[in-house]
This record gives structure tokens, sequence and C-alpha cells, in this order.
């Protein structure tokens, strides 16, 4: 018994070194490209991250961090007509603009309106396009 | 990302290290350069466990949140160790042999140099890495913009982000960092998972070297850090890994508590067990699978020892209260799987799918290679050669674990059968991620009891 668990655990040992080393060249070759990729993504890139597979044009959230004071408060009204939309722009922008806008508040009644796709016809209150980016996006205000 | 960024996410990290290391320095009557420097890496997870519970429990009582309330909090940490020291005297374990530790010599030199060269093609992968998992850009990290603009649990962003009842452990660190680095900068705060990561294999190599040969720890720390999917996913700014450290570090504790018998490894287990409880809801089936596998591993000296660990639980479970609170005050729910905790029987179609895929994932060579069947033949070889407290407490927190994810899947009636192993809708693939990751510091004790327990069937372990 004595031989048989000694020698179970130089077996495991052996396992584990040789395995080891060999996904370590691996995991360090895997690192390496990611590292490169990530070297050469742009800055909005990186900071959009997630949000490239959903963002059609960067610019109109940053032009809403522009637009937008920091206290201010916005909504997003997706819709079907943003040119270039993945699966997953029109159930998702709110979402993302929500982290990518904070501190700003998402809120109902805002003052401030990202149309991402939306009619702007069909929006409930009379507004004034401040930024058209063209393909269905545009910063709105409202008109008081 | 700027080299402010990264100097300031140095800083932090630097400062958990001297709160953690600075309170177990002055609990245990660490005098000597080498203890300081072999317990640093546990003294820097303990640093981040405490910040992260007292700072999640002064969110949910009302402190405001600030650079200024992050610093205080860890100087009152040190304050109270060194007016505690007198008192905690009786914790101090017998000071480590200064010579002839069997974790140190030149295997560990070489295994230290090859987890360093890892360790740099990780931080290179994670400087520029941007914000791509899904979870962490939709809620983990949003809910640490939120803490860190409005210096609270603002609750408009609590409430309408995505789980608002997963705990705050974890965006509240990474609001820490954010004040340190000086801006939301969601790039560079990958780069503070890469300093968790490096403080857990310290926290493993410097509770194990004193205690198992340098050639039964490395390898296998070594082998889960190489896993795939811990090179793909160990640095998204989420829980899961957190989580993970965390419920490994618990356990290892707790198994060398039934061993040895040392109060303060009881007690460093139940800080681990609190942060558990805060990092993600998980935590609540991961700590109570260490309990109960405790007071499996010490039912022969049950009188001695389940007192202790209910104290240790019930520490652990003082520290969740508050966040409790705060959400159910709130009515906010997601708490618990979507069929309820009974609601099994009413599915009974979904237990042997349910198994298959927590399996499945637990055992994935692609996902995480042998690291899990090396952990059973570990348990077998331990019980073999006698070492039946560790062999029984190993195998039942493992068991436990495993019966635990089954439950959550069986429970989580959204998922419908046949189950999927996407990990973007199953959830098993990233609990499984607990279990390897407690195998790297399991693994090596339970070894190690092995081969010295061969000859001697009336030993003690």
């Amino acid at each position: 018994m004595v031989r048989v668990v000694r020698a179970g655990v130089v077996a495991c040992v052996v396992v584990a070194i040789a395995l080891g080393v060999v996904y370590l060249v691996r995991a360090v070759d895997e690192l390496g490209d990611q590292a490169s990729a990530n070297a050469t993504a742009n800055y909005d890139d990186r900071e959009f991250g997630g949000g490239n597979s959903l963002v059609v044009d960067k610019r109109a959230l940053y032009e809403a961090r522009a637009l937008i004071p920091p206290e201010g408060r916005y909504r997003v009204v997706p819709g079907p007509n943003v040119v270039g939309a993945t699966e997953l722009t029109e159930p998702y922008i709110d979402q993302f603009a929500r982290s990518f806008l904070m501190p700003r508040r998402p809120s109902p009644d805002a003052e401030w309106i990202l149309c991402y796709g939306c009619d702007p016809a069909q929006l409930e209150v009379p507004t004034e396009v401040v930024w058209d980016g063209g393909g269905g996006i545009s910063i709105h205000r409202t008109l008081s | 990302v700027s080299v402010r960024a990264l100097v300031g996410l140095a800083l932090f990290n630097l400062f958990i290290l001297g709160v953690g290391t600075s309170v177990l320095a002055l609990s245990l009557g660490w005098r000597s350069a080498r203890q300081i420097v072999a317990g640093s890496g546990l003294g820097y997870m303990v640093g981040v466990a405490l910040l992260g519970v007292a700072l999640s429990i002064e969110l949910v009582i009302g402190v405001p949140f600030s650079f200024a309330t992050i610093a205080l909090t860890g100087v009152a940490f040190v304050l109270v160790a060194a007016a505690l020291r007198p008192r905690v005297r009786r914790w101090r374990p017998a000071p480590p042999p200064e010579t002839g530790t069997p974790g140190a010599g030149l295997v560990a030199v070489a295994f230290g140099a090859l987890i360093v060269v890892y360790l740099e093609a990780l931080f290179r992968a994670g400087r520029l890495a941007g914000l791509s998992a899904w979870d962490a850009w939709a809620f983990w990290v949003p809910k640490a913009k939120a803490i860190y603009f409005f210096g609270g649990l603002d609750e408009q962003f609590f409430r309408e982000l995505a789980n608002p009842t997963y705990p705050p452990l974890v965006p509240t660190l990474e609001a820490s960092a954010f004040h340190f680095m000086g801006s939301a900068d969601v790039v560079t705060l990958h780069v503070q998972f890469w300093f968790f990561a490096c403080g857990f294999v310290a926290a493993v190599g410097g509770l194990l070297a004193p205690r198992v040969p340098a050639l039964l720890i490395w390898p296998f720390v070594l082998l889960m850090l190489v896993a795939p999917r811990v090179v793909g996913r160990s640095l998204d700014p989420q829980a899961d890994f957190l989580l993970d450290y965390f419920f490994a570090l618990a356990a290892l504790l707790v198994a060398l508590w039934l061993l040895e018998r040392e109060p303060w490894l009881l007690a460093t287990a139940s800080i681990f067990m609190g942060a558990a409880l805060l990092a993600k809801r998980d935590g609540q089936l991961l700590v109570a699978c260490v309990v109960v596998a405790a007071l499996v591993g010490s039912v022969r000296q049950w009188r001695y020892a389940w007192p202790r660990l209910a104290l240790a639980a019930a520490v652990a479970i003082a520290m969740a209260i508050p966040w409790r609170v705060w959400f159910t005050s709130r009515d906010l729910t997601g708490e618990l799987p979507s069929a309820g905790v009974l609601a099994l029987l009413d599915y009974p179609d979904r237990g042997w799918p349910a198994l298959e895929s927590v399996l499945t994932a637990t055992f994935d060579y692609d996902l995480w290679l042998v690291v899990v069947p090396l952990f059973a033949v570990a348990v077998v070889l331990a019980f073999l050669a006698g070492a039946r407290v560790l062999s029984a407490y190993a195998l039942t927190l493992y068991v436990l674990a495993l019966a635990g994810f089954t439950w959550v899947l069986w429970s989580f009636i959204e998922l419908e059968v046949p189950l999927t192993q996407d990990e973007g809708v199953n959830p098993i693939v990233r609990l499984s991620g607990s279990l390897v990751v407690a195998s790297a510091a399991i693994v090596p004790l339970l070894l190690d009891a092995a081969w010295r327990h061969a000859n001697d069937s009336s030993s003690h372990v």
C-alpha cells in the first residue's frame, strides 16, 4: 500500500509538472497575442469593450458625454432604424449607455434624448436636434 | 489608461498589503522580516477581504464613500489590531522554524520563476484589455462607477442595473481602485484583478511553504494558473475569480485548522468566508459547503470543534447581514434560483441533466485541464494513507459543492433542458471554477499527507 500511495503521489506530481509546463508555454503565447491585440486597438475600442458588439456610431455616445452635463438627465430611445445595427443594438444600447454616460442619470422625462434608431417624429415632446450623426442616430433636447 | 492610473493602482494595492499584513503581524506577533515576507501574500488577501467587507458595510449604513473613507478604514483596522494585540496573544502560533522549511529551495525558485513568467504575461494582457465581459460591463463595473460617482449605494442605479441583490464587495473594491487611479478607468481596472491573482498565489504559497514540500505545492498552483479558462477570464472585472480565491483560502485555512487547531487559522478563515458571502450570492453555497465539510471532518472531536466552527460561521454571516437588510428593505429580489429552494420535486426531469452539466463542466479538460481529476486522485491517496480527517473534509467539501451546483441548475428553470454548456447562458462554468482554484490549495496538502502518512496509519491526520 505504501508503494501504491507513493507511486500515486509521484504520478500526480509528474502529470502536474508536464501539463503545467506545456500549458505555460501555450498560456504565455496566448497572453502575448492578447496583449498585442489590445495594444493595436485604439482608445475607443478599449473603452467600449463589449459595447463594440452593439454600438454602431461611437461618436454619438462621446457627443452625449460632451453635451449632457454630468448632473444632467437623459433617456435613450432605441429603434429599428439604425444603419448597420447588430442584433444586440436595439435591446442593449440603453443598458450600455447607462454605464457609459454615468454620472448622467437616465430618466423617462429627461431633457436630453439619445435617439438610437428611433423615429424622431414619434417623440412625445417637441425637441430640437443638437447633434445628428446620420444613420438613424441623433441627440435631441426638449424644448421647454 | 495612463501611467498615473497604474501608479495609483499600485499604491492602492500597497495600501491593501500594508493594512492586511499589519493586522496579521500585530495579531500574530510576527517579529522577523522573514515572517512578514512569508505572510505578506496572506496579509494582502486578508487586506482585500477586510477592506472589502468593511467598506461594503459602511456603504450599506450610509457612510459617504470617498478616498478619505478608504484610507481611514484601513488605518482603523491597523489601530484596532494594535489595540487588541495583548488580548489576542493566545492566538499566536508557535513560530515556524528559522531554517529548513520544506517549501523553500531550488524547486520553489524554479517554479517561482515559471509563475513569474506567467504573471508577467498575464499583466501585459490585462494592462490594455477592453471591458468585454458581458456581466462586467452590464452591471459589475456600472455598480462600481455608481459608487465612485455618487459616493454610495445609489438607489436608482442599484435598483435598475441587472442583479440588484448581488452583494457589493467587488464593486466597492473597484470603486476604491477608481479613487486611487483618479478616474473610472475601466481598462486599467483589469490590472486590479491581476493583483488579486498575484495575492492569491502568494497567500497559498505562504501558507503551504512551511508545511508542504515545494515540489508538492508549485506544480499544482502552476497547473491551475495555466488552465485555459483561468488564462482567458481571470482578469475580467467581475466577482467570479475573487470569490474563488476567498473560497479557496477559507477552505485551506479550515483544513489547516482541522489539522493544527491554531485559533488564528479559523479566525482568518471566517474573514474569507465573510468576504465570500459579500462577493457573490454563490458565496453562500460555497461557505455552507466549507462549514458542513469541516463539521464532518471534525466529527470525532465535535465537542471541541463544532462550537468553534459555529462561531466562525456566525461571524461570517454577521458580516453579510447588513447587505441583506439593505436589499430586502427595498424589496429587491432575485437572491434565490427561480424555482425556489424546495421546488426541485416539481421538476424531476431536470435532475440528471443538471448533474451531467455540472460534471461535464467541472471535468472539462479544455477549460480546467486535469485539476479536479488530480484532486480526486489525491483524496483517494490521502485516504489510503490514513489521513482520514483531511480526506473526509476535502471529499465532503467537493461532493457538497457539486451537489450544490446541481441544485442551482436544477432550480434555474429559465435554463431549458437539454442544458447548454454555453457560459453566456449556463452559470455552471463559473461555478465550477471555485473547485478548480481551491484544488491548487488543497491538493498539495492531500498529497503531502498521503506521502508522509503512508507508513504511519496511526497518524493523527
